[in-house]
């Protein structure tokens, strides 16, 4: 397990991670979600010591990470939202580098190289050039790369940003089968389509944790009813309708064609809206992100 | 409504690579138009072109009748511009930000001073005085948007503009663009947020640099038969993968 306790980082006057404490369980997924800014990427950097943290602790299999370095470079790999290939050189060539970098032995290499190159789908484009693959193939050579050091713990900074939808599907796919393999993974991502992916979820907003649980209880205790309304007309003119019931007008938001309510208060206010359909609906980890920013406003306005 | 834009036979080479391959369509004035397409499809080249920033090989593109390829000039004047990765100078503060780009579109000096009081109503002016790279994302995909409106263009390319913010911002920006498109703006908008195109009028998937999809959204579901974007876009792309 790695934990994090009461770290806090700032550059300069700007508190970029406000005393943020949660733990990483072995062999799940864990997914800290964000949007930009937001710290993600800071605290991963902090978790494998490429920054320095300002205050707090961090474990490894309880042992403190700093005076402990060379442990977790040893077990840990890092994947950073720009990984750097080698352009010039292909698929395999890269390989081979990293290969060295890590200094596997001589004897594994190919069989190590080559199992995964199949893991990650790459295999069929051992000769192309790392400069002409795609956006979701660079990411899958980054990731086989990175494999090469057989870490135990996997932590990948939004290794999907930017990617398009399809790569993003089959990149998940490849860290799910990782999971199955026994290995720890920490990924950060602004997107929650793909957080629902995770085990345990760490929503993160302006440097602080705004909510923290494994997936199963965040679906299961979601404290409010959440609806989802089929709206009769152009849902941006609901919405715009919505705008004079101040209270109110947050607790409606747009999801693809639907409109979905969270009812906070204990009164129903769907008959604001024209609709064709309404239904109640379990929460996707959208939902819930949005459910603990509200609340998260909510205080921050009461103090 | 009219066509604003009319694109005929498009076709891009870099070398021997077909970016974009003899692709047709019009985006009529005021509508939203989603481009959707996996990464290298197509779509960057598509908009650089429209917008005169790339050379075409073949074809033609017509914007408000004017051939796109030789009134460049003119066509700078009409569109806007803005991707959520790019778009600002991240050391410099907001105000930097719209005096530079407001000069480098030619602005006039009063104007932009005009244009600074007025996101100084819109956004906290403490904000606007720290560096870009410091702001909270929602703030600053504000300022971008409104630096790509201050020379007032009938059409905007917005280029993946909700990729990397959370869904709260992503839903703020899209009741922005609805507000552009009641202004009368025509809108065109790349996304890998599927969810999001829902909100388009109409919607084109390109897949290695051929047009494979175009229509209506909630049409294109009911004749594919499809319940979500997500599942028409995959079996588009491999149907097309196929062939």
């Amino acid at each position: 397990m790695v934990r994090l306790e009461n770290i806090s980082k700032s550059f300069k006057n700007i508190k970029a991670v406000d005393n943020i404490s949660f733990e990483i369980p072995e062999s799940k997924i864990t997914i800290i979600a964000g949007s930009d800014g937001s710290g993600k990427s800071t605290i991963l950097k902090m978790i494998v010591g490429l920054i320095k943290k300002d205050s707090g602790k961090i474990y490894l299999r309880e042992k403190n990470i700093v005076e402990n370095y060379r442990k977790i470079t040893s077990i840990a790999a890092y994947m950073p939202e720009r990984f750097s290939l080698y352009k010039d050189l292909t698929v395999e060539e890269n390989m081979n580098f990293f290969a060295d970098i890590y200094q596997v032995p001589k004897k594994k290499k190919e069989e190590l190289k080559n199992r995964l190159l199949i893991k990650t789908g790459m295999n069929n484009f051992k000769n192309r050039r790392a400069g002409n693959l795609s956006g979701g193939m660079k990411q899958k050579l980054a990731l086989s790369t990175i494999l090469l050091s057989i870490p135990e713990f996997i932590i990948l900074d939004e290794p999907t940003t930017g990617v398009d939808p399809l790569s993003r599907i089959e990149f998940f796919n490849i860290i799910k089968e990782l999971k199955e393999d026994g290995k720890t993974i920490i990924i950060s991502t602004p997107y929650l389509d793909e957080a629902e992916n995770g085990d345990y979820i760490v929503f993160v907003r302006n440097g602080r944790i705004i909510k923290k649980d494994s997936m199963n209880r965040l679906k299961n205790n979601f404290p409010a009813k959440l609806f989802r309304i089929l709206p009769k007309g152009n849902i941006f003119e609901i919405i715009n309708n919505l705008k004079k019931h101040e209270d109110l007008k947050d607790n409606f938001y747009i999801q693809g064609k639907y409109l979905k309510y969270i009812q906070i208060e204990e009164k129903n206010y769907t008959h604001l809206i024209p609709y064709y359909s309404i239904e109640e609906e379990k929460p996707k980890l959208e939902d819930i992100y949005i459910y603990y920013e509200r609340m998260e406003e909510q205080e921050l306005k009461r103090a | 409504m009219n066509n604003i834009i009319e694109v005929k036979n498009l076709t891009k080479k870099f070398g021997n690579f077909i970016a974009v391959n003899n692709i047709n369509f019009n985006i009529k004035k005021g509508e939203i138009l989603g481009f959707l397409g996996p990464n290298g499809a197509g779509k960057t080249t598509s908009i650089k072109m429209i917008n005169g920033l790339l050379k075409i090989t073949s074809g033609e593109i017509l914007v408000n009748g004017m051939d796109a390829n030789k009134n460049r000039k003119e066509l700078k004047k009409i569109m806007g511009y803005m991707s959520q990765k790019f778009s600002l100078y991240p050391l410099l503060n907001s105000l930097e930000n719209i005096e530079f780009f407001g000069g480098v579109s030619g602005l006039s000096r009063k104007t932009i001073k005009k244009k600074e009081e007025e996101i100084k109503n819109m956004v906290d002016p403490l904000l606007l005085r720290q560096n870009v790279k410091d702001i909270p994302p929602g703030i600053r995909q504000k300022i971008s948007l409104f630096v790509c409106l201050m020379t007032d263009p009938e059409i905007i390319f917005l280029d993946e503009p909700t990729s990397g913010v959370d869904p709260e911002v992503r839903r703020n920006f899209w009741y922005e663009i609805y507000d552009l498109k009641i202004r009368g703006k025509t809108i065109l908008v790349s996304t890998h947020n599927l969810d999001e195109v829902e909100y388009a009028d109409r919607i084109l998937i390109l897949h290695h640099g051929d047009l494979i999809v175009e229509g209506e959204p909630g049409g294109l579901l009911k004749k594919h038969k499809k319940n979500s974007i997500e599942d028409l876009f995959k079996d588009a792309i491999s149907n097309h993968e196929q062939n």
